[in-house]
């Protein structure tokens, strides 16, 4: 008997399609690793403390006694760069923390609560969403004298809108599945329904959710920084540093640029976790799907 | 009558807007229905005929535009009266996919219902939930399994389990068994023949597949456009249909008993 | 008359984590113009698959084997995908058990059907909605020169599957195959379709079949009847001699748990114990024998059984009845 082995139309990218959604992720957690490990080990790395003025050295180019170079009043701009990183991490994190716990919860208000509760839940997502943050910090940060916390506070703000948005459709989308309705039949309270049926389902999404917002978090940080409405001089941010060089950024391209990378490599890894877990997610829930 | 859920001249109409224009949808027309203790009463009829509107009015999760659900002769009809009625009627949805909750262990499913209404101290909960396992034929063990690890079949045992754990005495069931390889359908069948026998349960069986009410049900209630059009016991109805769209929907069911009998299609 | 389909030896498997997982093993048959196929058998029995191995859309990872699927002359085995994109529509159609998932819910009735016959032929605008009309006057869609220019989403289930049918009627195909196309329907408006594919069949000469997991339905349909347990073939033959008469014990065991309009309490229905193997997991032996009530110790776990014949065209794999005909299955 002949038998016909057939190539079916349908180009096989075995290793390739096995690899893709694990290698980003894996890409952007070592990155952020590093990122974060630099930051901490901040006093063992950096040649010099952030804050060692040395007049003798000023604006010098990167070179191999001053990695990233010296800033306009000579300070070491690549111990700068690793304590600021300690400043805009945490920053970043307790904002993205922030917003997301507010997020979720206005979220699931949004989904679950009654008619009042909902329609106030939607209107100020609405408003939020339409308000230009920037406006909002400068509005807010002429009132109040900007520090850390003020920092923390208005990116809370700014970010939980979103959150709550993707919260809130998710859940709704739960919602209305059977499962819900059986919960309630057997005499499951809303409250209860929310929590221990639909939450366990927002969960994956609220992980994808933290690392995009993280990444936002790190450019919204140096954003208001830059503005000079975030964490305030002498204390370092990556945004704070940039502003620090923006005046030479004609002449000395290292002052704002390097920072500047720091920026752009830890919203790259956050931003590539995020879409590996978001690829994660689907596809466990096409599999859930399959069976 | 003790454990008999009235349902008393219902009502319910939807508003729908077309174009601008928004008129009056009628799904169910001043329809009642009465399960008496320990029967089987099918309710059939095709898809938008209002059956499962009904149903979902029985079971509280819709409410009529008219008319009133009893249960034991008593009104239900506030939040505190349908909890309470929730201990005494219970329902099954239809798709075994999607009525389990995901992210719950079958256990913690079926515990949950202990839980809520306080039946039993928790230490005690795990061996209902093993006994109620066993009893719907599935393995104790299964207990431990997320819904996803489970086929359509035991799953749609699961959802049985659950609605048994308070110990209902009316049982509303919305197409329950259609979407089960007929191996299966039948073992679904058995299971509930054998709860109708030993627990005196009585059940709304709702159905668009006749041939399966006509071997489980005792008595069938068939709906056309929100109305009752006929009704009574399964052989009466089925052998000597009285209604022109019952014999409609009897002569469209597919059925290979005909073979045998000698009839060609 | 020739057949214009004959399958030989099919097979089909997918690479899992030990090896290949054989979801179609060795299935033969044969279909005539003007005749149809009744494929029948519970979900997992793998005859969705065969379906989409004969119009070439079986997932990218499965590999297709099997002796010869012989289309008029022509072996689909060795097709490439631009020889598929001629026959799939044009000669072979599919009727899909979902018709909202197969129409685009963007585009008219009229035009997808046009775009289809566009697609293969070389006619005008003009030409292909003429033929758009009569294949939809074919499928019995009410009013076609008007109601042709909906959208899916403007009509019923049961108009929807009828447009299913016109489009799958549109390039005169001559073979349909139906994937549980009246599952998701009212009964009433299953009869009308099933009504409607058997008229079909017969007034154009083609060549139909229909996949059901509802021997009720197989009894409706007529024509030929292959029974599918766990990927193989137990049981094949005229539908009227292998429902009256089942001979393999899958066969009967499902015609047992099956309901009809004649059943009742008095006499219960008897659900097969057990469960279908898991794809992969069926080894050499018999794929019914664990749940088998008449098991031939020793031979049914060690070889499949071959085909014996248990009438005039029809045939059953079964060691049991190999043995002792009718009387061991008892």
């Amino acid at each position: 008997m002949s038998v016909v082995q057939v190539e079916t139309s349908v180009p096989r990218l075995g290793w390739i399609s096995r690899l893709r959604p694990g290698v980003p992720l894996t890409v952007g957690i070592i990155m952020l690793v590093l990122i974060v490990l630099s930051a901490i080990a901040a006093p063992l790395l950096a040649p010099a403390g952030p804050a060692v003025v040395d007049l003798g050295s000023v604006r010098l180019p990167p070179s191999a006694e001053h990695w990233f170079g010296t800033d306009a009043i000579g300070r070491d701009l690549l111990a700068r760069v690793l304590y600021g990183g300690q400043v805009s991490l945490l920053v970043a994190g307790a904002g993205m923390i922030g917003s997301l716990a507010l997020g979720t919860l206005m979220g699931m208000l949004g989904a679950f609560g009654g008619y009042w509760v909902r329609a106030v839940v939607d209107r100020a997502i609405d408003i939020q969403l339409a308000f230009p943050y920037v406006l909002l910090a400068i509005a807010i940060t002429s009132v109040v004298r900007p520090s850390t916390a003020v920092l923390i506070l208005l990116m809370v703000l700014a970010a939980w809108a979103g959150a709550a948005r993707v919260v809130r459709s998710i859940a709704l989308q739960e919602r209305g599945k059977d499962y819900v309705k059986a919960a309630s039949v057997i005499g499951a309270s809303q409250l209860r329904i929310a929590l221990f049926h639909v939450f366990p389902s927002v969960l994956p999404s609220l992980l994808v959710l933290a690392a995009m917002q993280m990444a936002a978090m790190i450019v919204f940080e140096a954003t208001l920084s830059f503005l000079g409405m975030g964490v305030q001089p002498p204390t370092p941010s990556w945004g704070g540093i940039m502003l620090d060089g923006k005046n030479y950024i004609t002449s000395s391209w290292w002052l704002t640029t390097l920072p500047g990378l720091a920026i752009v490599l830890t919203s790259i890894s956050l931003v590539l976790i995020g879409d590996g877990m978001q690829a994660r997610t689907d596809a466990l829930r096409s599999r859930e799907g399959d069976e | 009558m003790s454990g008999a859920l009235v349902a008393d001249r219902i009502t319910k109409t939807f508003a729908v807007s077309r174009g601008g224009t928004t008129r009056e949808l009628r799904a169910v027309n001043d329809v009642s229905l009465a399960v008496a203790p320990g029967e089987i009463v099918g309710l059939v009829g095709e898809s938008g005929c209002g059956k499962t509107t009904l149903s979902r009015i029985m079971i509280g999760i819709e409410t009529a535009t008219a008319g009133a659900i009893t249960y034991d002769g008593r009104p239900v009809r506030t939040r505190a009266e349908w909890r309470a009625l929730r201990r005494s009627v219970q329902s099954v949805f239809q798709d075994p996919f999607t009525a389990l909750c995901p992210t719950m262990r079958i256990g913690d499913a079926l515990a949950e219902p202990l839980a809520i209404h306080g039946i039993c101290p928790p230490a005690e909960r795990k061996e209902r939930v093993s006994r109620m396992l066993e009893m719907v034929g599935l393995h104790p063990d299964m207990a431990r399994r997320l819904p996803n690890q489970l086929s359509g079949g035991q799953r749609q045992r699961v959802n049985l389990a659950r609605a048994l754990m308070l110990e209902p005495k009316v049982l509303i069931c919305d197409e329950i068994v259609s979407g089960l390889d007929v191996s299966v359908q039948a073992q679904v069948l058995a299971l509930l023949i054998a709860l109708q026998e030993g627990l005196g349960l009585s059940l709304v069986f709702i159905s668009h597949d006749l041939r399966v009410v006509r071997y489980l049900c005792t008595r069938v209630v068939v709906m056309y456009m929100g109305e009752v059009v006929e009704q009574g016991d399964v052989e009466a109805v089925f052998d000597h249909p009285q209604h022109a769209y019952t014999r409609s929907l009897l002569a469209a069911i597919p059925d290979h008993s005909r073979l045998s009998a000698g009839a060609t299609t | 008359m020739a057949p214009v389909l004959a399958v030989e030896n099919l097979s089909v498997s997918f690479p899992g984590a030990r090896g290949q997982i054989t979801v179609v093993e060795d299935v033969s048959f044969t279909l005539e113009a003007g005749q149809s196929l009744v494929i029948a058998g519970e979900s997992g029995s793998g005859k969705s698959m065969v379906c989409q191995t004969l119009l070439g859309i079986a997932p990218g990872a499965a590999s297709v084997t099997g002796t010869r699927i012989d289309w008029k002359g022509r072996n689909l085995l060795t097709l490439n995908e631009p020889e598929w994109q001629a026959i799939r529509g044009a000669e072979i159609a599919m009727i899909f058990q979902d018709p909202t998932a197969a129409l685009n819910p963007l585009i008219t009735v009229e035009n997808q059907i046009i775009d289809a016959i566009r697609a293969h032929r070389r006619v005008s605008r003009a030409e292909a909605r003429a033929r758009a009309v009569e294949v939809l006057g074919l499928a019995g869609f009410p009013e076609p020169e008007h109601r042709m220019r909906s959208y899916p989403s403007e009509l019923s289930g049961g108009l929807r599957q009828r447009v299913a049918i016109a489009l799958a009627l549109s390039c005169s195909p001559s073979l349909i195959v139906a994937d549980e196309a009246t599952t998701n329907l009212d009964v009433s408006i299953q009869a009308q379709i099933v009504k409607l594919l058997r008229e079909l069949k017969d007034r154009l000469g083609l060549a139909l079949i229909f996949v059901t997991h509802d021997l009720g339905l197989a009894a409706e349909i007529g024509g030929d009847l292959l029974v599918m347990y766990a990927g193989c073939a137990v049981e094949r033959g005229p539908v009227k001699s292998v429902l009256t008469d089942p001979c393999h014990p899958y066969t009967r065991g499902l015609l047992r748990s099956a309901p009809t309009l004649r059943s009742s309490r008095a006499n219960p229905l008897r659900p097969i114990p057990g469960q279908m193997p898991k794809p992969g997991s069926v080894g050499a032996g018999s794929p019914f024998r664990s749940r088998c009530p008449v098991v031939v110790d020793g031979v049914c776990e060690a070889q499949r059984a071959g085909w014996t014949s248990a009438g005039p065209g029809h045939d059953v794999a079964c060691h049991r009845f190999a043995l002792e005909g009718r009387e061991g299955l008892r």
